[in-house]
């Protein structure tokens, strides 16, 4: 679960990362590296910047200027001129469509209220990317469509429609939706805030899982405990800016900034209670 | 009272004219969901220009009645464009171009009531403008469209006895001519009720069924 050598590049590169909704600015001038393997929680209070952050990774929202980097080629360069020029919305990318939907299917993203596609059975939402976007042979997706969905504990349900699945089950469809296209890193917005609380405990499963795998992640949540216990390393934003940056334990019990330390103020009720277990299990 | 016998005597008349409504009712939708598809993507590009040229379409056609427009084609048009026009284009061209303006708006309405969150899940997922209407986009709007296109096309086949005021022989033209010589209007136009209600109730049925379908993609 944790980084691997401090000498290679980093797989995600964000660098000087401007985004404006209209006139309102909303990140302002982010910069971070993800390593190979590393699982990154981004915290903050709403209106951070921490869900615009991630939707800027694979382009859902037009950053105003920056660059972005996934594995050796740009998704987004405004260029040499930044085009930081107050009240332009979304700064000109200088890379081609083409290849930012290539890049963006080397990302996956899974989303607060899931968006599994209604139409389709939850094989065919897996198989949906694979074959439409990379088109590869729908047999041999099909096998490894079921090997994911059996990972995320859904054997049985593979021809049900989202609508007959729980929020839970749906959750983790979306996640072997995410997985099936083999991304470099995958994109979680607040995976189990739309849950019912007795659901959230097997999406998070699923998702150490995934991490325990190797897998690159990036992860807006919540949940801080589970912050705590997935994280590499948390992030906590406070106005468009990384307030603080470094491993789960001393982001989250040893905060610094003021406006953490009143963030993660109820979590530090039950932490101080589960304090010694913590640390030597952490 | 009623004596049904002037139907069974000019049946002939009655068959042609109900074929005649049943032809320009299958042209006129046909037609009116071809042209209301490409009006209807045209608000849908993004593109500021081809919406406005869309936008102004729907308002012209579904602003100005259906009898304006027939009167307008068959009496007006050719003498503003210098060239005649046969009854059959002026009546399939009016309910053609009438049609189209609903249909676009329901195909716009049902593609805009898609969850935004779909239009992110296919990015996300690398998908072209194209991939994204094709794959997931219109097959959810359309099973949502269902029920309004079915109405719609209900009205528009009714809309066909318009086409009686510019002469086509429908089968309200048939009606009118059959009560001009016989003088029994009531039967005549009590039959032209009766034969609308037997050709629309099982389609208004049908249209409840596919109601069923549009349900799977709430």
């Amino acid at each position: 679960m944790s980084a691997t050598s401090q000498t290679q590049d980093p797989l995600l590169k964000i660098e000087g990362l401007h985004l404006s909704f209209g006139a309102r600015s909303v990140l302002n001038g982010i910069d971070l590296n993800v390593m190979q393997g590393e699982v990154v929680v981004l915290i903050g209070a709403s209106g951070s910047g921490k869900t615009s952050l991630l939707r800027c990774i694979n382009l859902l929202n037009a950053p105003r200027s920056g660059r972005i980097t996934i594995g050796t080629e740009k998704i987004y360069d405004s260029g040499p001129d930044a085009g930081a020029a107050p009240g332009k919305q979304a700064g000109t990318n200088q890379i081609p469509l083409r290849d930012v939907n290539r890049i963006r299917s080397e990302t996956g993203m899974v989303f607060q209220q899931f968006n599994l596609f209604p139409h389709m059975t939850a094989l065919e939402n897996v198989m949906e990317g694979p074959v439409t976007v990379k088109g590869q042979d729908a047999a041999k997706v099909k096998e490894e469509a079921l090997s994911l969905l059996a990972q995320m504990g859904l054997e049985g349900h593979e021809n049900k429609y989202p609508r007959q699945l729980s929020g839970g089950q749906q959750q983790r469809v979306a996640i072997a939706r995410a997985s099936a296209m083999h991304p470099k890193v995958m994109l979680f917005d607040e995976p189990t805030s739309a849950l019912d609380p007795e659901l959230v405990g097997e999406v998070m499963k699923a998702m150490t899982q995934l991490a325990k795998s190797g897998m690159t992640m990036v992860i807006v949540t919540h949940e801080l405990g589970f912050a705590f216990e997935i994280a590499d390393r948390v992030i906590f934003l406070d106005e468009g800016r990384i307030a603080e940056d470094g491993p789960a334990n001393e982001v989250l019990l040893h905060p610094t900034h003021d406006r953490l330390k009143s963030f993660v103020g109820r979590f530090h009720e039950t932490a101080n209670l589960l304090r010694p277990f913590l640390e030597s299990s952490g | 009272m009623f004596d049904f016998s002037v139907i069974t005597q000019n049946w002939p008349l009655f068959w042609n004219g109900l074929l005649v409504t049943l032809f320009y009712s299958a042209i006129s939708i046909s037609a009116g969901l071809a042209i209301g598809l490409v009006i209807g993507l045209m608000q849908l590009t993004g593109s500021k220009f081809l919406a406005a040229v869309g936008r102004v379409y729907v308002e012209i056609f579904r602003n100005i009645p259906l009898l304006v427009i027939l009167l307008w084609i068959y009496y007006a048009f050719p003498i503003f464009a210098g060239l005649s026009i046969t009854k059959f284009w002026a009546g399939f061209a009016g309910l053609s171009l009438y049609a189209a303006a609903f249909y676009a708006e329901i195909l716009r309405a049902g593609v805009q009531s898609i969850d935004p969150g779909q239009t992110d899940a296919t990015t996300a997922l690398g998908m072209t403008y194209s991939q994204r209407m094709r794959r997931v986009i219109l097959p959810q709007a359309f099973r949502r469209m269902i029920p309004p296109l079915a109405g719609q096309s209900i009205i528009q086949i009714k809309n066909t006895t318009l086409m009686s005021m510019i002469t086509v022989p429908d089968i309200l033209y048939q009606a009118s001519y059959v009560s001009s010589f016989t003088y029994r209007p009531m039967e005549v136009y009590t039959f032209v009720g009766i034969m609308f209600l037997v050709l629309l109730v099982p389609l208004t049925l049908v249209s409840r069924r596919l109601e069923k379908i549009s349900e799977t993609v709430k």
